[in-house]
């Protein structure tokens, strides 16, 4: 590595590690000061009210009671500013508050940071990290195969399905009356692949939550796989990603090498498995290499510049993993975890559960950057 | 063949940004007749009302973060030419951190900031809770704007022309806000724009479906106004999404979607629609410009 790359290097994981540490000495600052001013779940033994409350002998919510508490409370308290009838309606607010009042009602037991309640949140963590690893690897071979598979319609000269049938239109007004039959056949053809185009579309395009909606009303916590076919699938993710390698290699291919390596006798046809076209399957693979055609040097170039936008990927697969665990309300992920304690107020626990996702962009963006910086080395030839 | 039989195949090849455009539109007012037609008033009134809240977070948005991006784009390029090393980092420093913070993140913080104002009685009209919700997504969509206004500044400082310019005696900032963003920019920044309406459309819908599911099921918390998001977390609208499933089973209940269960529907419709015709808008804005 050269001095310069090796210095920018060390300034971006410096920026990172900085960013990384002031935010979590931020975010545990905070989380400290919550946790101290966290309203006590056990009101009633701080409360004055609590006292009259543990009188065994005396019950509130009878009439009788009530009435020899007044009269006991106005004789014993003469002077007292507060009269019996109006401690009385302090205490019926006070039990009722206790009936009601969401802090009273669930999540008490669980109120705050504790041991369990961490090992609880770890557990969530790497789940939501798994799930994170597998939709991104699988969304990114998606938007590459769906890249490809755009780019070579595009070479084959195959536009969108209306503008073909808008041309065989035009066509068939000059045309005698058997090809207009064939066109008309063609037409329908074009028109039912422009409605299953139309469904895929609406699918990629749809946010997560109309999509699983739309199935069924109620997800469980082990509804993994479904999630992440959700993730994959879902909020535009690999539509806006499949475009964005599309353009790429679109980028590339104007480029003046890849008429020099066609003047050289390199493959440049696109036709499906032609002898100089290009094969399904290497479409497909994992590892997609197109040896003797100068697909190969567009995708590897393509590819390289692709793998810098893993960051912007990787922040908006998070979004959307985020909305999907939120949205459908799965109990036990991560994601559910923090709009339940927005809820009963526990912001420590939304700080820490929001420290945790900010660690893991970082470390993207840091595993990205030492990735990036690693291929440019090798294909830019630097040396020390 | 006259000039106007060329007209859809001009829109189709040469200005298919246009056409997405007018897809788009057309395909909201043929919606928006159905449901005139076949949608009880409650709900037609829901549902247009949801529509012109979210249309107007989504344009309050776009002005906000191109303001936003603009300045703060050219802010920094101040900064970097001033050598003001200190102010440039650590408002470089800054982004980035709003950048590590996943959008949704950011915009629930907020909105949980605005369930307090409610509260507290500080946001009290509608259109100020809506400006509220566009302010705060701005926060987290404007740095794209703000990168792009430094890539076309530095793109156009590798070119003589800015030298030349400023030999002539012309004013920096005239160069770099008039010169390269205004007018050879606006392409660029207008595509951008699509992009931020897109996003915050996306953003918008689902915060407001998450906070309307998730927020309100034990709690009674203060009531947003309505956007196409909210609306579609209510029993009903779930109910009618759901019915969409049934269709693929039972033929014969395809009829009914378009009839009994039209407020789910048709605001899943809106959604999506929306974001299939401004990815089309702008990916064709890009190709007839050449961006």
């Amino acid at each position: 590595m050269d001095r310069k790359s090796l210095t920018t290097m060390k300034r971006k994981l410096l920026e990172h590690t900085f960013s990384v540490v002031l935010v979590a000495a931020a975010m545990l600052a905070l989380i400290v000061q919550f946790g101290s001013n966290r309203p006590s779940l056990h009101a009633d033994e701080a409360s004055p009210l609590a006292d009259y409350l543990s009188w065994r002998f005396l019950d509130f919510g009878d009439p009788l009671d009530r009435a020899l508490f007044n009269e006991v409370y106005d004789a014993t308290h003469p002077g007292s500013s507060v009269s019996g009838d109006s401690l009385l309606q302090a205490i019926d607010a006070y039990r009722r508050e206790q009936f009601t009042n969401e802090l009273y009602k669930t999540g008490g037991e669980e109120r705050g940071i504790t041991e369990q309640k961490l090992w609880k949140l770890g557990g969530m963590y790497v789940q939501f990290i798994i799930m994170y690893v597998v939709v991104m690897m699988l969304s990114y071979y998606g938007a590459q195969t769906l890249g490809v598979v755009r780019f070579i319609r595009l070479k084959q000269h195959r536009s969108s399905h209306i503008a073909e049938l808008v041309d065989q239109f035009s066509a068939s007004s000059s045309s005698h009356d058997r090809s207009r039959l064939s066109l008309f056949g063609k037409s329908i053809v074009l028109v039912g692949e422009a409605i299953v185009k139309g469904l895929f579309l609406l699918i990629l395009f749809s946010p997560a939550y109309v999509i699983a909606y739309s199935i069924r009303t109620e997800f469980s916590s082990g509804s993994y796989a479904f999630m992440i076919v959700l993730g994959v699938v879902s909020n535009g993710l690999l539509i806006n990603y499949a475009n964005r390698f599309y353009t790429l290699l679109v980028a590339e291919s104007r480029k003046g090498y890849v008429e020099t390596a066609t003047v050289k006798n390199l493959h440049a046809a696109y036709a499906w498995d032609a002898a100089d076209g290009i094969r399904r399957s290497a479409v497909l693979r994992l590892r997609k290499q197109f040896f003797g055609h100068v697909f190969h040097h567009i995708y590897i170039n393509a590819h390289i510049q692709f793998q810098r936008t893993l960051k912007e990927h990787a922040s908006f697969l998070i979004t959307g993993l985020i909305i999907i665990e939120m949205a459908l309300n799965i109990q036990g992920h991560l994601s559910y975890e923090m709009l339940k304690n927005i809820l009963y107020r526990q912001y420590d626990v939304v700080l820490l559960i929001i420290l945790g996702i900010f660690v893991l962009v970082k470390l993207t963006d840091i595993a990205v950057d030492v990735w990036t910086e690693r291929v440019a080395r090798r294909y830019e030839n630097v040396s020390l | 063949m006259t000039n106007q039989s060329h007209l859809p195949r001009t829109l189709l090849r040469a200005r298919r940004d246009l056409l997405w455009l007018l897809v788009w539109i057309g395909g909201l007012i043929i919606v928006g007749a159905w449901d005139f037609a076949f949608l009880n008033q409650p709900a037609l009134a829901r549902l247009s009302r949801a529509v012109l809240n979210t249309l107007f977070v989504g344009t309050f948005v776009v002005c906000v973060s191109c303001l936003m991006g603009w300045l703060s784009g050219i802010t920094l390029h101040a900064l970097s030419e001033a050598r003001n090393t200190f102010l440039y980092y650590v408002l470089t420093f800054l982004f980035n951190l709003i950048r590590s913070i996943p959008q949704i993140v950011g915009v629930l913080i907020g909105y949980v900031v605005l369930t307090l104002l409610i509260r507290a009685d500080v946001l009290r009209s509608e259109l100020s809770q809506l400006i509220w919700m566009g302010s705060v997504i701005s926060v987290f969509v404007f740095l794209e704007i703000s990168d792009l206004v430094r890539e076309r500044i530095q793109h156009f400082k590798n070119l003589d022309f800015v030298d030349a310019m400023l030999c002539c005696g012309i004013k920096e900032s005239r160069i770099v806000n008039v010169d390269i963003l205004f007018k050879n920019s606006r392409a660029h920044l207008l595509h951008k724009m699509i992009s931020v309406f897109g996003i915050t459309i996306f953003l918008l819908c689902s915060i407001d479906f998450i906070v309307s599911v998730g927020l309100s099921t034990d709690v009674s918390l203060s009531n947003f106004p309505m956007t196409l998001g909210g609306l579609l977390a209510k029993l009903d609208s779930k109910q009618d999404i759901l019915a969409i499933s049934s269709a693929f089973t039972d033929f014969g209940s395809i009829g009914a979607l378009f009839f009994e269960h039209l407020q789910g529907v048709s605001t899943a419709f809106i959604i999506v629609f929306t974001l299939i015709c401004i990815y089309n808008i702008s990916n064709a804005f890009v190709k007839r410009h050449r961006l």
